[in-house]
């Protein structure tokens, strides 16, 4: 899957748990929205890891710096 | 129970809406909620929601979180399930695996944060056996004692620091595979090591300090599925997100129920509820109930269920839209009934509306309506007392008698914070009740059926033995009860020793049985004045004299104590109006008379001691 699938899915995942409208772009960062902190970030792994049907490993959402970055490791996730 | 279920759209457009009607489905919901997920949007509606409205500020409590685990983000479920409870707190977070030493250390924040309640969350993966898994096992045994007890003088020692009250974790037991069937086999494995000590934990706990059986949550839900090494090892959490959400509701179900004590009276429906299908068209040979059928054993079950809450202590009573001759008929004659009328306080059957007869009910049995749940099968019944009876909760039992028993379980409204004697007495208490009843119909005359009782009547000091008792009725008297101060069972241990408070208890026993303890005084010696800080009284044994022998050793002891004046305090509530009035018949004068207090004196000197027939073999303070 390429990344801007993978943000147009995250885009509904978004829309999902975020009360207002955050845009998923590829330079986003947490820091950018005045919700997502870090109970906002277990809710959000929890909702991407379901929706997209894959699990991270030990370290690697922490890794990640911007949306773009966690939409590759998503892809990366997902091959089989 | 819940209101009709409301998804999360229109949730989302109440919240945004700012409808009043957002707040008791988001507490409804909340309470239900099992996932951290779900958990999570509930809050952050909640927060944005707040924004818009102006809370009244009430007195938080005071919540400190400490332990082995990183306590955030537990800390903010718990924050907003207490809210959606109506208790907000000021919280604390001890550092990470600091607790040991923040207790230890007489200075450390946590003091300085005067704390109402700690909750102390200890790490399980650090709690094991260090010798081999071939000791003996009677060593390994006493290892896992060092380690239980270990975890209580902690507890006890920040208890006595700070005064206030602990919630303690035991601990989640570990899903590994590793060991395989040796693991039961020996103390020494994590497996069995840790039910050691969580059992020894349990059995050891002082009354004050609370157990949060992390054990139970754990195996609730599924150790695999509680278990989260990934969340370990990234922010060093507890378990899985949806762990989080089990601890953060028994907590908070724990810290609300502190304050609120148990339901007392359950009021139930007979037909499609104790038995499958309508006494009064089926009759005693139609209806279906006991072991010939799964249907019929199902309600059977759900019987036992409920004699086995009646032998704990909570008062069964019918409320049923029905026959009464059927309904009795039903209760005498039928061979597989497990309950029968010796097991019911109180019988309703009749046409008239549920909401009048739970009214009675509660007359009948002098328990104030917001003490009663109730349960039905029909969603109709439930929503016609919800609104005519708010006070009342409701359970809707709903249409499969196999769930009945884990619906009813569900409102946890019977769960007992201890159980105590008198618990285990109560509806044969509620029988004798119904007997001196019947004897005050047949004797004409108060004075002779007092005597006719044979009461005598035990004063004694508070003593650690009555504690769980004396912390029992402190939390639940609301009508006899002068100025409804709770305390916590530390707090009451607190009074046991101070040479300022003289504090007692009575008990009452008669011809017909032994109602037990029965009323308690707290009262501070303030230079030469007495003054009454509380005085309560179970309902049961109104008019029977009781109030006279209280105030006979009131008097007494402040004599003793050297006191000129006693002074009596009444703080109104909407449940204690039948004491408005008490110290004015004793001959108190009103000395201060604002809405929120009152208060009267009397002389000591000026007070006639009244005689009773309740025959007084013991008073307070003296030996036995």
């Amino acid at each position: 899957m390429k990344q801007a699938e993978v943000l147009a899915k995250l885009q509904e995942v978004f829309d999902g748990i975020f009360l207002e409208k955050v845009a998923a772009k590829p330079e986003l960062s947490a820091a950018d929205v005045e919700e997502w902190d870090s109970l906002m970030q277990i809710s959000l792994v929890i909702a991407v890891e379901q929706k997209f049907r894959v699990r991270f490993r030990v370290g690697e959402v922490e890794a990640a710096r911007n949306l773009g970055e966690f939409a590759d490791l998503i892809a990366k996730r997902m091959e089989p | 129970m819940p209101d009709r279920h409301v998804n999360d759209a229109e949730l989302k457009s109440l919240a945004q809406s700012g409808e009043a009607a957002l707040w008791g489905h988001l507490a409804a919901r909340s309470r239900q909620a099992t996932s951290f997920s779900e958990l999570f949007f509930l809050s952050t509606l909640r927060k944005k929601a707040k924004r818009h409205t102006t809370e009244s500020v009430q007195p938080s409590l005071r919540l400190a979180l400490i332990g082995g685990y990183n306590l955030y983000p537990l800390h903010e479920l718990v924050e907003h399930l207490l809210a959606i409870r109506g208790v907000e707190c000021e919280r604390f977070l001890g550092d990470y695996d600091n607790f040991v030493s923040e207790i230890l250390d007489g200075s450390s924040p946590l003091y300085a944060f005067k704390p109402d309640l700690a909750f102390i969350l200890p790490n399980a993966g650090r709690c094991r056996f260090s010798g081999s898994l071939l000791d003996a096992v009677e060593h390994q045994r006493e290892a896992a004692v060092g380690a239980a007890e270990h975890l209580l003088n902690l507890a006890q020692t920040f208890i006595a620091r700070s005064g206030a009250a602990v919630i303690l974790a035991n601990l989640a037991l570990p899903g590994d595979l590793d060991l395989g069937s040796f693991r039961s086999r020996t103390l020494g494995a994590d497996w069995s090591f840790r039910k050691a000590v969580n059992l020894e934990l349990g059995l050891r706990a002082p009354a004050e300090v609370q157990i949060c059986d992390l054990e139970f949550l754990s195996a609730r839900r599924g150790i695999t599925a509680a278990e989260d090494a990934r969340a370990w090892y990234e922010s060093k959490q507890l378990g899985s997100p949806d762990f989080l959400v089990d601890v953060a509701q028994e907590l908070s179900h724990l810290i609300a129920s502190r304050k609120q004590g148990p339901k007392k009276v359950l009021a139930i429906d007979l037909d499609h509820t104790l038995w499958g299908g309508v006494i009064a068209e089926d009759g005693v040979e139609g209806i279906e109930l006991g072991d010939s059928s799964p249907r019929g054993e199902a309600f059977k079950a759900f019987q036992r269920y409920l004699l086995a809450l009646s032998e704990r202590g909570v008062l069964l009573a019918v409320c049923s839209k029905n026959d009464h001759a059927r309904a009795v008929e039903v209760f005498e004659k039928h061979p597989e009934m497990v309950l029968r009328l010796e097991h019911i306080a109180a019988f309703k059957a009749n046409w008239d509306p549920k909401s009048d007869n739970l009214q009675r009910i509660a007359d009948e049995l002098r328990v104030g309506l917001d003490s009663f749940v109730f349960a039905d099968d029909n969603p109709a019944e439930i929503e016609i007392v919800r609104q005519f009876q708010p006070q009342v909760e409701g359970v809707l039992l709903g249409p499969d008698p196999a769930e009945f028993i884990g619906r009813l379980q569900a409102g946890r409204h019977f769960e007992p914070r201890n159980v105590t004697e008198e618990d285990l007495g109560r509806t044969a208490q509620y029988r004798q009740e119904r007997r001196r009843t019947e004897l005050a119909a047949s004797v004409t005359d108060m004075p002779a059926y007092l005597a006719s009782l044979e009461m005598r009547g035990t004063i004694k000091e508070f003593d650690s033995l009555d504690l769980p008792r004396i912390a029992q009725l402190i939390a639940r008297s609301n009508q006899f009860n002068l100025t409804t101060v709770r305390r916590s069972e530390t707090e009451i241990q607190g009074l046991l020793r101070r040479p300022d408070y003289s504090c007692f208890t009575m008990r009452l026993e008669d011809r017909f049985g032994d109602s037990g303890l029965i009323s308690v005084v707290i009262a501070k010696i303030e230079g030469g004045v007495f003054v009454l800080d509380t005085w309560l009284m179970s309902c049961r044994v109104l008019k029977r004299q009781v109030e006279d022998e209280i105030m006979n050793e009131i008097f007494r002891l402040a004599e003793i104590a050297g006191c000129a004046t006693v002074r009596g305090i009444y703080l109104p509530t909407a449940k204690n109006g039948i004491v408005a009035g008490i110290y004015e018949e004793f001959g108190f004068m009103r000395t201060e008379d604002s809405a929120a207090r009152k208060e009267f004196e009397l002389k000591v000197e000026t007070y006639q001691m009244r005689s009773t027939k309740i025959r007084v073999t013991r008073r307070a303070y003296e030996a036995s």
